[in-house]
């Protein structure tokens, strides 16, 4: 999955990759190849790392993409951005999950890509 | 004046149909549909018909003209029409333009699908896409809903329960639906967990299915005493704006206030509710767009029995998506064929007594948590 986060050379936490309009400041997640309000192209620009979890569930059928069986995904409020982002919770942390819990990205193997293949995923893990 | 009238519907018990094709089934169903409306298919000049599944499952395209053919309908425009669980829904929007534009005096509406095949798996949003790719099942989304809705408002699990307890109820008394047996609140909660808060019981199942309805004009109508008149077609996209509030579904109360707007009625004028029960929680976001109740009144009003047969506003008189099973193509014309039959008294023991005015409501597709179709239907006799 390219060009959703970073991950950066030694220590520090992974960002997920967005996009900022620069006609009209909006931001984006993912980025999208022309801003929808001004027509523009839309800039890289990072969202960091950290948020609040506004809502989840805990998925208890089969999983696709080879995720782990249970596994979890929620929306995100970013810090800063203001972005409600959906992602993947981290897969030890699901006795954890509650709403309003901070939370920052983490990046990690995690399933499979569409060929098969095991691929790296972001998801995000309680904040300590 | 209205414009637009349905003059006959057609549908075939949602279930297992191995051994009949996609066409077959979607033809038999289009027959019944002409024989209600006591029409002869030399008088269909167009038609649509809906299908979410037959190009992916079977790679199968322009199925509406094999199934419109099998009916003696040809020459005439036919429309092929993919919209998630709105498809069906949708297509009618279509033809009721058409049909109001004066570019066509009867159009016939099908909708069918074919799902319970090797296979065929969730629903999702698209491989392609990212949150697809990140793991969002369709019941996930819901399932993430409803615990905002929860914190947010403090609805149960039991209130949630209730919903799928009452159209299991109203299923008993129709032929149509595929799951008839009464189930009360500790089974619902017992069964299996698909998706926190979310239990098995309360997501719809999958279905074989069909449904049918032809439409016509003004003129064709008055020959026709079980004409019903079309009072609005309302159909919204979504906003995709960022953030989403996912216990106030924006493009949910955008459109169902639409529909009010273009028939000048309201909530309190209606008799009955079709609205697109794919998961439990999903009714209760419907009642607050609706209108049927406040913002996070919901789980009371599921709770309170208002919403079950002999309440205030029976909502799913026919068992819903959740009795039903939901055949994406078949749905939301199966809506329409519940309220045809209620609004000209002709529901047997599920009859909402002396309804006049009713509202089918759909909803399909997941984008940016938000979503892609509402589709709100008025109807009167």
């Amino acid at each position: 999955m390219p060009g959703i986060f970073t991950a950066p050379a030694r220590g520090g936490d992974p960002e997920l990759l967005g996009g900022v309009c620069p006609a009209c400041g909006r931001n984006f997640f993912p980025r999208p190849a022309r801003c929808p309000g001004c027509l523009g192209p839309v800039d890289e620009a990072s969202l960091g790392s950290r948020g609040r979890l506004y809502t989840y569930t805990v998925v208890r059928v089969k999983p696709p993409w080879g995720l782990p069986c249970p596994y979890g995904v929620g929306y995100v409020d970013l810090e800063g951005s203001g972005l409600r982002v959906f992602g993947l919770l981290a897969p030890g942390a699901l006795d954890e999950l509650e709403i309003g819990l901070s939370v920052r990205l983490a990046v990690g193997e995690l399933g499979v890509d569409l060929d098969g293949r095991p691929c790296l995923r972001p998801y995000f893990e309680p904040a300590r | 004046m209205a414009k637009v009238f349905v003059a006959g519907v057609g549908m075939i018990p949602f279930g297992v149909h191995a051994g009949e094709s996609l066409v077959d089934m979607a033809g038999r169903t289009a027959r019944l549909a002409l024989d209600d409306a006591g029409l002869e298919p030399g008088r269909v000049d167009m038609g649509f018909f809906a299908s979410a599944t037959a190009a992916p499952l079977f790679k199968d395209v322009t199925v509406g003209q094999n199934v419109f053919w099998q009916v003696g309908i040809n020459r005439v425009p036919i429309f092929n029409l993919e919209n998630a669980c709105t498809s069906g829904s949708a297509a009618f929007f279509l033809a009721c333009n058409a049909v109001a534009a004066g570019q066509a005096r009867v159009v016939m509406v099908v909708g069918g699908e074919k799902m319970c095949v090797p296979g065929a798996g969730l629903l999702n949003s698209g491989a392609t896409e990212l949150d697809t790719q990140l793991g969002l099942v369709t019941p996930a989304s819901f399932a993430m809903r409803a615990a905002r809705h929860m914190a947010e408002f403090g609805t149960t699990p039991e209130q949630m329960a209730a919903v799928a307890v009452k159209n299991r109820r109203h299923a008993a008394l129709n032929e149509m639906a595929q799951f008839r047996q009464p189930i009360d609140t500790a089974e619902v909660l017992a069964s299996p967990m698909i998706a926190d808060p979310l239990t098995r019981l309360q997501c719809c199942p999958i279905a074989d299915g069909a449904a049918a309805v032809v439409l016509c004009g003004a003129e064709e109508a008055r020959g026709n005493p079980r004409a019903l008149a079309v009072r609005a077609w309302a159909y919204g996209t979504g906003d995709y704006a960022n953030p989403q509030d996912m216990a106030r579904w924006r493009t949910d109360y955008r459109t169902c206030a639409q529909a009010y707007r273009l028939a000048g009625l309201g909530p309190d004028d209606l008799d009955l509710v079709e609205c697109h029960d794919a998961f439990t929680i999903g009714e209760i976001l419907h009642y607050e767009a609706l209108g049927l109740c406040p913002s996070g009144g919901g789980g009371p009003l599921a709770a309170g029995g208002e919403t079950a047969l002999g309440g205030r506003i029976p909502v799913n008189p026919s068992g819903g998506l959740l009795s039903r099973g939901h055949p994406p193509g078949a749905t939301g014309l199966a809506q329409l064929w519940e309220l045809a039959v209620q609004l000209r008294q002709e529901a047997g023991p599920r009859q909402v007594p002396g309804a006049g005015v009713g509202l089918a409501h759909c909803m399909g597709g997941d984008k940016d948590g938000d979503s892609k179709s509402c589709t709100v239907i008025i109807m009167n006799n």
